[in-house]
């Protein structure tokens, strides 16, 4: 790469050192014959002088292709340039003149001086015509950068011809060669001058420059070249130094002409239709806003600003706001040169007081009195344009322009905001869509979350006991519900248990189950009584629950030795009794924990005794059952829970458990389980008894057996 | 998802709100803005019926417990009417039946808040 780059460098420097070679050789030629006359001068001459000027073209053309122009830059240096030849052209006679007359007397060497002075002026004409000549070919290739290149190096080679037979003039019988390669340099520019495509990409106010332009430059070409056909003293330096030259400056002359005349009428043609050429170019672009919208879907409030800010690109507003419509109330989501009180001061003053239909809203361009409609504003706004965010016909928002001063809206703005607003509608729908998917990830991700707590709190196995059949069933729902069970293990004779469902869902229904059962760990080893226990975790969970929140919770104990349960309830489902094909509510009274925190509770809280017999199956349940839902949105309800656990009552606990999920299931098939399932069985058994004491015991107790 | 509305009556001093559909965790937001647009207004003498109300949740019940003691605080209450068994039973295990007033009728309920003044 560097060295690529070197190489270019070298060959740039090559090419000014070869022209300032052919200068030099040229010069000296000057000095010592001139004037010129011999053949082979001549021909010399006019070798070193076209030589010369090519590589002074290539060293202008490496400098002018290097940058990237403005055509109407390089018009108005063409006009410079013009300017400056009209100028020498016109005085080169008396300027001259004065010089020689003044320094002729003086200097020993007059024609030293002649040759110096006459090579600068030819310079200055050799310069300017290698930038006309290359300006002249940035215009052509414009737009089109190499096919039909061949026009234009044809046109190059002929005035390379042209120029070369130039000398030819001097001797009369072989000018005619001359002649026919200037007649067919200028048909190839009349040809070449055609391509001026270049202008349709102008804006209006560029073409009017343009056209001013065209006119005081043509005019300097068509003067230039009648001037430097008449006999001057600029005539005698230029065409004595060789008539090459001359013939460069009057094919340059004629190409300016051709070109800039075409370029006058085709932009004269072009100012009517304009200002339609300027709308298709704002059309255009704004298909690359429209693009620029899709790929901003990702941020709504990104996709708001943009909206806004094209909005007032579109329809060439001042400031835009939008106001979207959410929870039934107008609401600004964007506002972009506005302040935001103006924005809403306006939009109510337009949807609220004056209450148009959607057509009029849609067609009106309104004409805003600031002062006189709405005194609060802070800046004057005369004129408004409102268009209507829809999707599938449903009122998203709207979308608002206005202008300050004096300017108005005219119909084509408003027309442009409405096509706007239609794609800005789709891309607001896009982004509100996308928001919400994300929303249901992250929420999916909480609830996963959730879920996992919830397995790590409940117990992982059940406890064992001789004589009691022990079963926990646990279905989580979608949303985690806040169920928990846990048992404890107090000793060998005594087992306390929970169960409590905590209110509302998710992540937050999750931290609070966690909490319950850390308190409910601690207690269960400080308490023997449940009663005691609830009231004591009421008072703890005060400092986490808020106002909304409250535990419904029952705690038991069973007492393995004396065969009784021990049970306090606090809001929670009743536990059911079933013994001898018959279900029964044990349901001592008792707020909900969170629901008070006063002695209330503890006033209210009942704790009951309940002596056990074999085969008693004690059901411990969350609301999940019961309020499972079929298709028909019914309850499965008590009556049908109560239904199976009596016709399984004969087997295990884990059994009647199956049954029940079993019936669960079958009766909300097709729908999704709303809430968690928690089931946990208790089934009393014949304890195994080494001394045959404890059977004697257990017959006793069961005539006393009190069912509440 | 379930349906659920409220709407307002005034009655004198009184604000009878009726519940219709289902009240659970994503309903529930509905019913404390009802609430808190009363309690805003000082408006702390309210009736709920429940004669439409087909589903109530742990979360909607929470509901009731968030302004309950701000509204005491104001000498007003919240009474509860016209439940449908199934609700009823909800509030029951609860033991809500032990902090708020429940009545079989709308009118007995405005009936109540009448007597004390």
């Amino acid at each position: 790469m560097i060295r690529h780059i070197s190489a270019e460098n070298l060959l740039r420097n090559l090419k000014v050192q070869l022209l300032l070679v052919f200068a030099a050789v040229l010069f000296i030629l000057k000095l010592f014959f001139s004037p010129v006359e011999s053949f082979g001068l001549i021909l010399l001459n006019e070798a070193l002088v076209i030589s010369a000027v090519a590589f002074l073209l290539f060293s202008i053309n490496d400098f002018i292709s290097s940058g990237k122009f403005n055509l109407l830059s390089l018009v108005m240096n063409l006009g410079i340039l013009n300017a400056i030849m009209f100028f020498f052209i016109t005085f080169s006679d008396s300027i001259l003149n004065l010089f020689y007359s003044n320094l002729g007397d003086k200097i020993k060497n007059p024609d030293l001086i002649y040759t110096i002075i006459s090579f600068f002026y030819v310079s200055i004409f050799v310069s300017s015509l290698c930038y006309i000549f290359l300006t002249f070919k940035q215009f052509y290739f414009t737009g089109h950068k190499y096919e039909r290149s061949i026009y234009f190096n044809t046109m190059t080679i002929f005035f390379l011809l042209s120029v070369s037979t130039a000398f030819l003039d001097k001797f009369p019988e072989l000018s005619y060669i001359n002649h026919t390669f200037l007649i067919i340099s200028i048909i190839l520019i009349g040809i070449n001058s055609i391509r001026i495509s270049w202008i349709a990409f102008l804006s209006k106010k560029e073409k009017l420059l343009l056209l001013i332009l065209s006119v005081v430059i043509l005019t300097l070409f068509i003067l230039n070249l009648i001037k430097s056909g008449d006999d001057t003293t600029h005539y005698k330096i230029l065409n004595g130094f060789s008539p090459a030259l001359n013939n460069f400056l009057q094919l340059m002359m004629i190409y300016g002409i051709g070109y800039f005349s075409i370029l006058f009428f085709t932009t004269l043609f072009h100012i009517p239709t304009a200002e339609a050429y300027d709308r298709k170019a704002k059309e255009v672009s704004s298909l690359q806003y429209f693009s620029r919208l899709i790929t901003q879907v990702l941020d709504f409030n990104d996709l708001a600003e943009t909206i806004t800010d094209i909005a007032i690109k579109v329809c060439n507003a001042d400031a835009s706001w939008i106001s979207l419509k959410q929870d039934g109330e107008s609401r600004i989501v964007a506002n972009k040169n506005i302040g935001f009180v103006d924005a809403d001061s306006i939009t109510k003053y337009i949807l609220n007081e004056s209450k148009p239909s959607l057509e009029k809203l849609e067609k009106t361009i309104y004409q805003l009195s600031p002062l006189h409609d709405i005194p609060q504003l802070s800046e004057k706004y005369s004129s408004l344009t409102v268009s209507i965010l829809r999707v599938h016909s449903e009122i998203k928002g709207y979308l608002f322009a206005a202008k300050k001063g004096d300017s108005i809206f005219d119909d084509e703005d408003k027309d442009a905001l409405n096509t706007f607003t239609d794609y800005a509608s789709v891309a607001i729908e896009n982004a509100k869509l996308l928001e919400e998917s994300i929303e249901k990830q992250r929420l999916e991700k909480e609830l996963d979350v959730a879920r996992e707590i919830q397995k790590k709190i409940l117990p992982s196995k059940n406890p064992e006991y001789d004589g009691l059949d022990i079963s926990s069933t646990f279905i989580p729902a979608f949303e985690v519900g806040g169920d928990y069970y846990d048992f404890f293990e107090i000793t060998e004779n005594k087992l306390g248990f929970v169960i409590a469902d905590v209110s509302g869902k998710g992540i937050s229904a999750a931290f609070i189950m966690a909490e319950v059962k850390g308190i409910f760990e601690s207690l269960s080893q400080t308490s023997l009584s449940p009663k005691e226990i609830l009231i004591n975790a009421n008072q703890i969970l005060r400092r986490t629950l808020d106002r909304k929140s409250f535990v419904s919770a029952a705690y038991g104990l069973l007492d393995l030795n004396e065969q009784k349960l021990f049970l306090a309830r606090a809001g929670h489902c009743p536990i059911l009794l079933l013994r001898d094909g018959v279900t029964q509510d044990i349901r001592p009274s008792g707020l909900g924990l969170g629901l008070n925190y006063t002695a209330y509770f503890a006033s209210t809280l009942e704790e009951i005794k309940l002596d056990l017999k074999e085969n008693d199956v004690l059901v411990l349940f969350t609301d999940g059952i019961t309020e499972a839902k079929n298709s028909e949105k019914e309850d499965f309800g008590e009556m049908n829970f109560e239904k199976i656990l009596i016709e399984n009552s004969h087997l295990s606990a884990e059994e009647i458990s199956n049954e029940v999920i079993k019936g669960v299931t079958l009766f909300s098939q097709n729908t999704t389980q709303h809430d968690d399932i928690t089931l946990v069985i208790f089934k009393f058994k014949q304890k195994f008894n080494l001394f045959g004491e404890k059977e004697w015991q257990n017959s006793v107790l069961q005539s006393k057996t009190r069912v509440i | 998802m379930a349906e659920f509305s409220t709407s307002i009556k005034d009655q004198g001093n009184i604000n009878i709100v009726y519940l219709k559909g289902f009240l659970d965790a994503h309903t529930a937001p509905s019913l404390e803005n009802t609430f808190s647009g009363l309690v805003d207004k000082g408006r702390y003498q309210i009736v709920v019926n429940f004669k439409d109300l087909a589903y109530i949740s742990s979360a909607g019940l929470g509901v009731f417990m968030a302004f309950i003691e701000k509204i005491r605080e104001n000498n007003g209450d919240i009474k509860l009417s016209s439940m449908s068994d199934k609700v009823f039973n909800i509030f029951d295990l609860l033991g809500f039946p032990l902090l708020y007033e429940i009545f079989k009728t709308e009118e007995e309920a405005v009936k109540k808040f009448n007597e004390i003044k």
